[in-house]
């Protein structure tokens, strides 16, 4: 620099790196407000506070310039590679951190408050390199020119190029390199003037390197900070050669999925199990032995194990993993209350059609909790075949239960149920009840005679159901009712899956 | 080259060159899947062509002697001991008795190796629902008097569907894919069926029954015998490429037959002698077993302990006096043993049976009007199958356009939700070319060529059916069945061959009904029992 000619190019080495750090600032803060108002909504208000925010961050970062009195340029460039590192992974950041919802606001405002007060130094510490090369009035006109330029340029490549085609993350890190390739450059051009420009070369050159990989796998990250911000945790899955067991947690409920279908949350299980157990175990009186076909997480047998009279469950469950599960995984069986693991449990692992088959005990009450006849496999267990079968398993005064689906998404699944145990030999009693994470479901009582009394009391520990309770599931709306003749469900018709498939199709598709 | 140095080649050579050769076979052994050609009875059969055996020294005396444990043969031997006449025995020479109704098994099912459904009965067969009832297919009779059948046994569903216009769609009419035209095809077909159904001849019978013996003899239907399907379609204007694939398909599946050769009779009488009505099925309802008919095999044969011999190779049937001597070549010890009854039926197709009398008359009768088809039947221990789009996998599962009649899911009936493996019943009648011809291009072909060929079919429908396949086993069908070409069914030729011998031979087989079907063999052999009851 020791000409007229060399000044002057450093002059414009220097504007150009305002006008890259003006458009990179301006970027960041639309990042954060684009992304603030996409997370938690209502646009204007994360707009007008995070433009508020980043502004008032540039006063105190010019304000701050005045404490760097040595050494400028090497100041400069650090800043640069530290805007470069902070902005070009606030996209990042902030999609990780939104999960924690706790955290997500102060971190986003910090982002923003640290990225304006470093852009806030640069344009003062900028202006005082370069006073002694440019006149005062000239330097002002011109570093703020191209200040204004690059905030023009920002706010329209951002939502007109860089959102569309590259998305929050990989335009956040775009920038971030932009500054991080300018700071680079600078260190380069300057290399005689910077003190320990070797050092801030190599942390400039790690910062590239980071934001590089960041840009790489962006889709990665992208998706995986989607499973923190939509779904709930997921505590444990895996597949077993019957089914996918996936078990997610939040701070208000656990979850068990089987093939993507809810079984329970733990926040209302007890509804669905108290309405599915208590009016049959009621209903059969003194029950000594009781049988459940399904219900491997031991939820239906921890409400079972209330009853002084039983002696014995049989539990028969076609998937080793589910039992196994809900036997052994501490917080799983807080939830069973280690029912799976009481002396008066037997779980067996079987097909149930093929264990009902070779059966030759017979039970008071038998309890089933299969999934809903979503397939022609799951479907042979809601036949007249099945329910011949079942018959067998029973004593005269036995009283059954199935769990039939929901009546108000698939009355003539729910009423095929009921159908097709009549036309099994049972009389049955359909009820229904009100589980929130389920929707209104759909149970199915029956028993070879004896007509049902509504009993005085459930005389054991319960949360929800009551005579008056069961009172009220016994009555159907008029919109919970088939309205037309239906077919009885049989090996060689599979009605129920027809009915199951249609209704439900149909429910999801709205 | 020194001595010692050519020894040392030599014996390198001698130890190198099996080496060499296994290496070989080992690489082919890998890359074929694995199984072989079962069924023993061509081989067992030729030995009669090739050796000459000493006399039987004694001839055992018996009642009666079937020869042949098919449907037939069972159905007379159980009618004859349900009769009181206990004292019979019959001659098979397979290993294990069934005729066409033969099944296999392995750790996940049994398997059908040929017959693997019966439709719902005709309500008019009272033997043969009695029968159904004693093997508890039929459970009871409901208030207006139609058989109770046994859920496990109807066809569960999905029962059928159809690989057509790349999708798979329910059941095996084409519909998917097709035009107004070629639709209103089928509507006018099954309306000219349903016509054949409730028809009445001048005689008063049906116009198509079961027995084929019991339907109409009028003129105008035996007409109908005298032309091939074919020619009665194009007189029908049934001439779309969709209705003349189907109505191949289904009389090369129940005939062996293409429809330009089987009478247009026996393939009306397909689709229009089926009447009969359930209480808790439909009427195109069918009732079928992991093995197939092997299952009626077993109730056939239920009260027959001790009076089947297998592996008993029938070698002569000649009259002598009022009796019957029959030699037979013990397989297993290879000893020709000799039997004399009083009654001896023949329950072997009429080819065998000309043979065991050693009348080259009746021989060469057989030989002129007698066609028999050759069939290849494999069965695939299968995982899990990729699925093209459309229809779930179903009982049978058929493609339009193949040579094949598709496959059958032997575990379909299994109640389990979860199928470790499954075994498919593939069927392949051999119609390409003349049935001799046929007969010995399946003979010439080794496994590894039968394999290639189902997988090849499959592939189109299962792409990843080599990957998925752990064994395939195959069973040729030398003569699978008789062929209803014109002349057969009303011909003359069946009704001179079915009349008995001297009082003391009858015969009893579904060749000489002309139609190869369960409820044909029931009767053939209730018959011939029948004709022995009233001499006794």
């Amino acid at each position: 620099m020791k000409n007229a000619a060399g000044r002057n190019s450093a002059q414009w080495v220097l504007l150009v790196a305002v006008f890259i750090i003006a458009t990179c600032g301006l970027i960041y803060e639309l990042v954060a407000g684009t992304l603030a108002s996409y997370l938690l909504g209502d646009s204007v208000t994360q707009f007008s506070i995070i433009i508020g925010v980043y502004l008032f961050s540039m006063g105190i970062g010019s304000y701050l310039s005045r404490f760097f009195n040595d050494h400028l340029l090497e100041w400069f460039i650090r800043i640069e590679l530290l805007v470069g590192l902070v902005g070009g992974f606030s996209a990042i950041l902030l999609f990780l951190v939104f999960p924690l919802a706790f955290s997500f606001q102060p971190v986003l405002y910090a982002l923003v408050g640290v990225t304006g007060i470093l852009v806030g130094i640069e344009i003062p510490l900028l202006l005082r390199i370069l006073k002694d090369k440019v006149e005062f009035a000239e330097l002002v006109s011109r570093v703020f020119t191209y200040d204004y330029i690059g905030a023009l340029l920002a706010s329209l490549i951002f939502p007109l190029i860089f959102v569309p085609y590259l998305g929050l993350i990989r335009t956040s890190l775009f920038f971030g390199l932009l500054n991080v390739g300018v700071g680079l450059y600078l260190c380069r051009y300057f290399a005689g003037e910077v003190r320990g420009v070797t050092a801030i070369r190599f942390g400039g050159i790690l910062i590239l390197i980071a934001e590089v990989a960041a840009f790489i796998f962006s889709e990665q990250i992208m998706s995986f900070s989607e499973t923190l911000a939509y779904n709930d945790h997921v505590l444990y899955s895996t597949s077993t050669p019957y089914q996918r067991i996936v078990i997610t947690k939040n701070k208000h409920d656990l979850r068990l999925y089987l093939n993507n279908n809810l079984q329970f949350s733990s926040a209302d299980e007890y509804r669905y199990h108290e309405a599915l157990v208590h009016p049959a175990m009621t209903a059969a009186a003194e029950p000594r032995n009781v049988l459940i076909l399904g219900g491997g997480d031991g939820l239906a047998a921890r409400e079972i194990l209330k009853y002084r009279s039983v002696r014995n469950i049989q539990l028969v469950d076609l998937d080793p993993g589910m039992t196994k599960l809900f036997t052994g995984q501490d917080i799983l069986a807080e939830i069973n209350r280690h029912s799976l693991k009481d002396p008066r449990v037997t779980v067996t692992n079987a097909d149930a059609f093929i264990w009902l088959k070779e059966n030759k005990k017979r039970f008071d009450c038998v309890i089933i909790d299969f999934p809903d006849p979503s397939g022609f496999s799951v479907g042979k267990l809601y036949t007249t075949a099945f329910y011949r079968l079942l018959k067998t398993a029973m004593t005269p005064q036995a009283v059954a239960v199935v769990q039939s689906t929901s009546p108000y998404v698939a009355p003539k699944s729910f009423w095929c149920v009921n159908e097709t145990l009549k036309a099994s030999g049972f009389q049955t009693i359909p009820y229904h009840n009100y589980v929130p994470s389920f929707g209104e479901w759909g149970y199915v009582m029956a028993r070879q005679s004896g007509a049902y009394q509504l009993p005085d009391t459930f005389a054991i520990e319960k949360k929800y159901i009551s005579q008056a309770v069961m009172e009220q599931m016994l009555q159907f709306p008029d919109d919970m009712l088939a309205h037309e003749p239906l077919e009885i469900n049989k090996l060689n018709n599979q009605a129920l899956v027809n009915y199951f498939e249609k209704e439900w199709g149909k429910f999801l598709d709205q | 080259m020194k001595r010692g140095e050519f020894i040392r080649l030599t014996t390198g050579i001698a130890v190198a060159a099996p080496l060499l050769y296994a290496c070989g076979e080992t690489k082919r052994g890998t890359s074929a899947i694995p199984g072989e050609i079962v069924g023993a009875s061509a081989a067992a059969g030729h030995l009669l062509r090739d050796h000459t055996f000493n006399p039987p020294a004694a001839f055992e005396a018996k009642e009666v002697v079937i020869v042949g444990a098919g449907v037939s043969g069972l159905s007379a031997a159980r009618y004859l001991v349900q009769h009181g006449v206990t004292d019979i025995i019959v001659l098979d020479l397979e290993q294990q008795p069934g005729g066409n109704a033969a099944s296999g098994g392995n750790a996940f099912s049994k398997y059908p190796w040929g017959a693997h459904y019966v439709p719902v009965p005709n309500n008019n067969l009272t033997e043969y629902l009695s029968f159904l009832e004693e093997a508890r297919v039929i459970t009871g009779y409901d208030q207006a008097g139609l058989p109770v059948y046994d859920e496990f046994y109807i066809c569960h569903d999905p029962e059928e569907r159809l690989y057509v216009n790349g999708h798979w769609q329910e059941g095996l009419v084409p519909n998917f894919g097709l035009n107004a035209a070629e639709l209103a095809d089928f509507k006018q077909f099954f309306a000219l069926i349903d016509h054949f159904k409730k028809l009445k001849g001048s005689d008063g019978l049906d116009a198509f029954s079961i027995p084929v013996d019991t339907s109409s003899r009028d003129e105008s239907l035996r007409a109908l015998d005298r032309m091939t399907m074919k020619v009665w379609m194009d007189s029908q204007k049934l001439t779309s490429e969709y209705i003349r694939w189907y109505v191949d398909y289904c009389t090369r599946d129940d005939f062996g037959t293409p429809y330009d050769m089987v009478s247009a009779w026996a393939g009306i009488h397909y689709f229009a002698s089926r009447k009969g009505k359930a209480a808790n099925a439909a009427h195109n309802d069918v009732l079928t077993w992991e093995q197939g008919n092997g299952f009626l095999i077993e109730a056939l044969r239920k009260n027959l302990d001790g009076k089947i011999a297998t592996g008993a190779l029938a070698t002569s049937v000649k009259a002598s006096g009022d009796r019957v001597r029959i030699s037979y070549l013990d397989v297993a010890t290879r000893q020709l043993k000799g039997l004399e009854a009083k009654h001896c039926i023949m329950a072997v197709p009429q080819f065998v049976a000309a043979r065991l009398l050693g009348d080259t008359e009746r021989g060469k009768a057989v030989t002129d009007y007698f066609h028999y088809v050759p069939w290849m039947v494999a069965n695939l221990t299968v995982g899990d199958l990729h699925e093209r789009g459309g229809q779930p996998a179903s009982w049978d599962n058929v493609i339009y356009g193949s040579a094949s009649l598709g496959y059958v899911d032997a575990t379909h009936q299994q109640v389990q939700q979860r199928k470790e493996r499954r075994n498919l019943t593939y069927y392949l009648p051999l119609t390409h070319t003349s049935p001799e011809a046929a007969r010995k291009e399946a003979y010439r072909a080794g496994h590894t060529f039968w394999a290639e060929k189902v997988l090849a079919d499959l592939h189109r429908v299962h792409p990843d059916i080599r990957e998925q396949t752990e064994r395939i086993d195959i069973m040729l069908w030398g003569h699978a069945m008789v062929q209803p070409r014109p002349g057969m069914v009303h011909g003359e030729a069946r009704k001179s061959l079915s009349e008995s011998i001297g009082g003391a031979i009858h015969f009893a087989h579904t060749d000489l009904a002309g139609v190869s079907i369960f409820e044909e063999g029931f009767y053939q052999g209730l018959k011939a029992a029948r004709k022995i009851l009233q001499k006794t």
